[in-house]
């Protein structure tokens, strides 16, 4: 068996890689790197507008759910009063009979 | 983690770019589909090359990365065997058997024949000269599965060799005799 394990290792040694490996590999590396840069700046410059405009969108949502809120109970509260006034006006009535038909 | 070790990329390509290759050749049969691993394995290097500690990481990170992308590239294709590494190795004009001897040649041949998971431990125990742990280590696999692909593509291996021998020993006699 060692022999043939011999025999394996001398088969199997290295090859030399082609010359045109490394150039090719160098020519695209050259290439892709200041793009890869400018894709990354531009990649991240994309997420900080995007989440911007997503935040921006969120507080301006959260004001106008405030503001309608509040201009909701404004008009409860004013409702409220109406009410009020009118079971004023009501109970002095009410009040005003009673006493006419007392005497 | 500080390290002081400063990575050169064209140090490493003109260091591994061999190794790279006939691992990729080895496991696909395929010499243009190597050259195409080896390459990416070289740029996808670059990319993490922050991360390499050492010259011994980068052998064996590349080691990892070539066995793992060949294997990838395997289940992308249909593998025709032997009769694909023939047809590569006319195709691209180059023989096996100008470089090694007859038998040497046909090992080759041979070994392309084998199931994928033997022919990765073959290559990486008879071309890196790698101990089982170490093939264990590249492959992320059991050692024992490691051992147990490796005795069984070495028996099977053999006898192919043996088979091809006979056969070869068998053809000179007919030729003698007639």
């Amino acid at each position: 068996m060692e022999e043939f394990e011999q025999e394996l290792r001398q088969a199997f040694e290295r090859r030399p890689a082609p010359p045109s490996l490394k150039r090719r590999l160098m020519e695209s590396r050259r290439v892709r790197q200041p793009r890869s840069h400018a894709f990354h700046w531009q990649r991240l410059a994309a997420a900080i507008l995007l989440t911007a405009v997503l935040g921006g969108g969120v507080v301006l949502h959260q004001r106008e759910e405030q503001r309608r809120g509040e201009a909701a109970c404004q008009q409860v509260m004013t409702a409220l009063r109406i009410t009020n006034h009118a079971f004023e006006h009501m109970n002095k009535q009410l009040a005003a009979h009673h006493r006419v038909s007392q005497e | 983690m500080a390290h002081d070790w400063q990575p050169d990329f064209e140090q490493l390509v003109d260091e591994h770019q061999s190794m790279v290759f006939s691992l990729a050749w080895r496991m696909t049969g395929d010499r243009g589909l190597a050259e195409e691993i080896a390459q990416d394995v070289f740029l996808e290097l670059d990319r993490h090359l922050g991360k390499i500690e050492s010259a011994a990481h980068a052998c064996f990170w590349l080691r990892r990365v070539a066995m793992s992308r060949s294997a990838d590239a395997l289940r992308r294709r249909v593998v025709r065997g032997l009769d694909l590494w023939v047809e590569m190795e006319e195709h691209h004009g180059i023989s096996v058997a100008e470089r090694t001897s007859p038998l040497g040649a046909r090992l080759e041949q041979l070994l392309a024949t084998l199931p994928e998971s033997q022919r990765a431990v073959l290559v990486l125990r008879y071309q890196e000269d790698l101990t089982p742990e170490e093939i264990a280590a590249t492959l992320q696999a059991p050692v024992a599965t490691v051992k147990s692909n490796l005795q069984r593509g070495l028996k099977l291996l053999r006898a192919k060799a043996a088979n091809h021998l006979k056969e070869y020993v068998r053809q000179k006699e007919y030729v003698r005799g007639v």
